[in-house]
C-alpha cells in the first residue's frame, strides 16, 4: 500500500507544483481586476467566488460569468488564463493515467494486492511455484481437499489467464521471478502467515526449483518443500538440504514400469491407489518378457534403458545421436519412425516398443509404424505435450508416460495424504503376498472404481466420542470406525485401513481388533460413500460408544442421568 | 429399541397434540379455548425441551432450539393471557383471545418443525 502512495507522489509532483502555480496565480489575478456590479458600482469578485470560477473554467465545466456579469477587462483576463488552467489539469490528468498504465506502477499494485490476499487466506495453503500444466492439476486436486493455494508464476500471460478462469480466479496469483526471494517471502515464508502449509516447487526449470527450494529451506526449515527434478544430479542435491519430497517423473514411471515386469501385483494396488478416485480400475497389465525396441535414449530412455538392465531384458536401441549410438553395441541410428530403420531393430520379433523421444508427433509416428509392422506389440509411449492427450489414447499405446501427470499425482498424494507414500513404500519393500492380501482386500470393497483415500486423524473434536469412551469404560476398536453406525446390523463400510500411525509406531493393515488411541493418524482407502459414514459418526457424539458397547447411550443429560442410575 | 428416543418423542408429540388441540377453533370464541390446555401444552413443551439439554449431536441442537421457539411463543401466550385477566379491568376480551391464539399457532409451527425433525432422523438411522 504505501509503495503505491509513494509512487504516486513521486510522479505527480510536478503536475501538482504546476496545477497548483497556475490555478493559485488565476485566482490572485481574478481578485484583483475590478468588475461592475448591475448599478454600475465599481466591485471586486472576493476569493470564494473567484476560486469558484477558475475552478470551474479551469476543468472545462463552464458555468457562465458569476457573480455579475463580468467586464471587458475580466473577460479578457478569464480569456489569457483559459490555457494555460486547461493545459495544467490536462497535464495532472494525462500523468495520473500514464501512471495506471505504467507497467511499474501495475506491478506494485499486483504486489500490494496479492500480499493482501494472502494475509486473508484462512484455510491452509500452499505455495505453488509454477502454474504450467503441472501447477493446473495440483491447484485443481488441492482445492478439491479444502486446500487453497498461492500462485507464483512466470509467465505473465498464464497470471492474467487466471484472472479470467473461474476456477482459479479466487486464488492470490502474482506474475514474476518465482526464484525471487521477496516474492516467496510475500507468498507465506516470512513470520506471521500460520496458514501457509508447504512449497511446491515445480516448474518447467530444475535451477529454479533449486533455488526455490534451498530459498524456503533457508527461511523456513519446517515449511515442506515438495520439488520436482529431472536430472538425478538435481535430486541428489535437494535431498542433501532435506527437500521433502523430489519427483523425477521420468524415474517415477521406469520404477513403475519395473514394478509391472517384475510384480504385476504390487504394480496394480500401487495404480489404484493413486489413480484419481472414482476412474475405471485397471485390470493386469502384463508387458511381456522377450525382445523390446527402445527408440530415443534421452532422459527417458536412458531410465527405461536402466530398467531393462535390471530386469534383466533384451532390448535394442534406436537413436538419432551417433554419440549415444556409438557408446553401445548393437544400437541403431535413426529416428525410429521409419519402416526399415524399425526393420533393422527387428521390430517383427520384438515383445514391445517403447517411443520414448523428445517429440510427441515422432512418438505417435513410431508407435502407428511399429504397431503396423507387428500388431501384437506392446506399446509405451512418452507423451510431453498434455493437449496431444486425444491423439495418445487413439494411438493404441498401452502405457503413456505424461510428465505433467506423473508429478502432479505424486505431489498431490504427499501434500494430501502423507500417509499413502509411508504406505505405497512398505508396499514395494514387502513380498508378493502382502500385496496380494492388500488387491484382495481393496477388490472386496471396490465396484471397479478406484478409491477415494483419507485420513482421519483422531485429535481434537474428532477424539471426542474416544474421550467419552474412556469414561464410559469402553474400548474403541477399528471394526467400530469401519461399521456403519446408523444400521442395525452394523455392516461393514466398503473401506480398508491401510496404514495406523501412533508416534513413531506404524501398523500396516491393522486388524479389526486394534484398538484406538487419541492422537492416532489413519489412512483408508474406500469409496466415497464409507468416508462420509465413517466421519459422520466422528463428530456424532454417542454413535461409536452406541456401537461398542452394543447398546444405545443417551444424548441428553436427562437420560444419560436416568441410565446410569438404573444400570447401577 | 432406543428408550430415549421413546421418551422424547411421546413428549414432543404431546406438546404438538396438546396445543393443537388448543389452537383449533374460532380464534376469538372463548368456547372454542380452554386455558387449561394451554397450562399444559407449555408445562409438555417445556419438559420436551430439558430432555434434550446436553446432547452435542447435530441434530441435538437444531431440536433444542425449535422447541425453545415453542416455549417462548407459549409462555408469551400465558403471560398476555394471565396480564389480561387479572391486572386489567376488560378481562380477556376477544381481540386478547386472538392474539393467545395466534401465538400458541406460531408455537404449534415450531412444534411441528420439530416432529418433523425428529421423525427424519429416525428415517436416516436404520437401528
Amino acid at each position: 500500500m504505501n509503495d503505491i502512495v509513494w509512487l504516486t507522489m513521486r510522479r505527480m509532483r510536478t503536475p501538482l507544483i504546476a496545477l497548483i502555480l497556475v490555478y493559485s496565480l488565476s485566482v490572485f489575478g481574478m481578485v484583483l481586476i475590478p468588475g461592475q456590479d448591475e448599478a454600475g458600482n465599481a466591485v471586486r469578485v472576493n476569493y470564494l467566488d473567484a476560486s469558484y470560477f477558475v475552478a470551474i473554467l479551469s476543468t472545462t465545466i463552464g458555468f457562465g460569468e458569476m457573480p455579475v456579469t463580468f467586464t471587458h477587462a475580466q473577460r479578457l483576463y478569464a480569456f489569457i488564463i483559459l490555457f494555460p488552467n486547461v493545459i495544467a489539469w490536462l497535464y495532472s490528468i494525462g500523468t495520473i493515467i500514464s501512471l495506471f498504465v505504467d507497467p511499474q506502477f501495475r506491478t506494485v499494485l499486483h504486489v500490494s494486492r496479492f500480499r493482501r490476499r494472502v494475509r486473508r487466506m484462512n484455510q491452509p495453503y500452499f505455495i505453488v511455484c509454477g502454474f504450467g500444466n503441472t501447477g493446473r492439476m495440483i491447484a485443481q486436486g488441492l482445492l478439491n481437499r479444502g486446500i487453497s493455494a498461492a500462485v507464483l508464476e512466470r509467465e505473465p500471460r498464464i497470471v492474467q489467464g487466471m484472472a479470467l478462469d473461474e476456477e482459479f480466479a479466487h486464488l492470490p496469483a502474482l506474475e514474476g521471478d518465482v526464484t525471487d526471494r521477496r516474492l516467496l517471502e510475500l507468498a507465506g515464508l516470512q513470520a506471521g502467515l500460520p496458514n501457509c502449509v508447504g512449497v511446491m516447487a515445480i516448474t518447467n526449470d530444475d535451477h529454479a526449483n533449486l533455488t526455490i527450494a534451498i530459498t524456503s529451506k533457508l527461511i523456513r526449515p519446517d515449511l515442506p518443500v515438495l520439488a520436482r527434478a529431472e536430472t538425478q544430479r538435481v535430486a541428489d542435491n535437494m535431498a542433501s538440504f532435506g527437500t521433502d519430497l523430489t519427483v523425477d517423473p521420468y524415474s517415477i514411471f521406469a520404477e513403475r514400469f519395473y514394478l509391472a515386469l517384475r510384480s504385476p501385483t504390487k504394480y496394480l494396488v500401487q495404480d489404484w491407489l493413486i489413480s484419481v478416485p472414482g476412474t475405471r480400475l485397471r485390470t493386469e497389465l502384463d508387458p511381456p518378457d522377450g525382445h523390446w525396441v527402445l527408440a530415443g535414449l534421452g532422459r527417458f530412455g536412458l531410465r527405461m534403458a536402466r530398467i531393462f538392465d535390471k530386469a534383466g531384458v533384451d532390448y535394442t536401441v534406436i537413436d538419432v545421436h551417433p554419440d549415444r549410438v556409438e557408446q553401445r553395441a548393437g544400437s541403431i541410428l535413426g529416428r525410429g519412425t521409419e519402416a526399415h530403420t524399425l526393420s533393422e531393430a527387428s521390430i517383427e520379433n520384438a515383445a514391445g516398443i517403447i517411443a520414448g523421444t523428445g517429440d510427441d508427433m515422432d512418438n505417435l509416428s513410431i508407435v502407428m509404424t511399429a504397431l503396423e509392422l507387428n500388431p501384437r506389440l506392446f506399446v509405451v509411449a512418452r507423451q510431453e505435450n498434455p493437449h496431444n492427450d486425444e491423439l495418445f489414447n487413439a494411438s493404441g499405446a498401452h502405457l503413456v508416460a505424461r510428465r505433467s501427470l506423473i508429478v502432479a499425482r505424486r505431489i498431490l498424494a504427499v501434500a494430501t495424504t502423507p500417509l499413502l507414500p509411508v504406505f505405497l513404500d512398505h508396499l514395494l519393500s514387502q513380498n508378493e503376498s502382502f500385496a496380494h492380501t492388500v488387491e484382495k482386500r481393496l477388490e472386496a470393497i471396490l465396484d471397479g472404481r478406484s478409491p477415494g483415500l483419507w485420513t482421519v486423524e483422531l485429535t481434537g473434536e474428532w477424539a471426542t466420542s474416544l474421550h467419552d469412551a474412556d469414561r464410559e469404560k469402553v474400548r474403541i476398536r477399528m471394526e467400530h470406525l469401519t461399521c456403519n453406525a446408523r444400521t442395525e446390523s452394523l455392516e461393514h463400510l466398503p473401506c480398508v485401513c491401510l496404514v495406523l500411525e501412533r508416534g513413531s509406531q506404524r501398523l500396516f493393515l491393522p486388524g479389526a481388533k486394534q484398538e484406538l488411541h487419541e492422537g492416532d493418524r489413519l489412512l483408508f482407502a474406500g469409496r466415497g460413500s464409507a468416508q462420509r459414514e465413517m466421519l459422520f459418526a466422528l463428530r456424532e457424539p454417542t454413535a461409536l460408544i452406541s456401537v461398542a458397547a452394543g447398546r444405545h447411550y443417551p444424548r441428553g443429560a436427562i437420560m444419560r442421568a436416568v441410565a446410569r442410575r438404573r444400570a447401577s | 429399541m432406543n428408550f430415549e428416543k421413546v421418551v422424547f418423542g411421546f413428549f414432543i408429540v404431546l406438546a404438538l397434540t396438546l396445543n393443537f388441540g388448543f389452537f383449533v377453533g374460532d380464534i376469538d370464541n372463548p368456547a372454542h379455548h380452554d386455558a387449561m390446555e394451554l397450562g399444559a401444552a407449555l408445562a409438555v413443551s417445556l419438559i420436551a425441551t430439558v430432555i434434550k439439554f446436553g446432547d452435542r449431536s447435530q441434530m441435538g441442537a437444531v431440536l433444542l432450539a425449535t422447541s425453545l421457539v415453542a416455549d417462548l411463543q407459549l409462555l408469551v401466550a400465558a403471560f398476555v393471557w394471565a396480564y389480561a385477566a387479572y391486572a386489567t379491568d376488560a378481562g380477556v376480551t376477544t381481540e386478547v383471545l386472538a392474539s393467545i391464539v395466534s401465538l400458541s399457532g406460531g408455537a404449534v409451527l415450531a412444534n411441528l418443525v420439530s416432529v418433523t425433525l425428529l421423525v427424519a432422523e429416525t428415517i436416516t438411522i436404520r437401528r
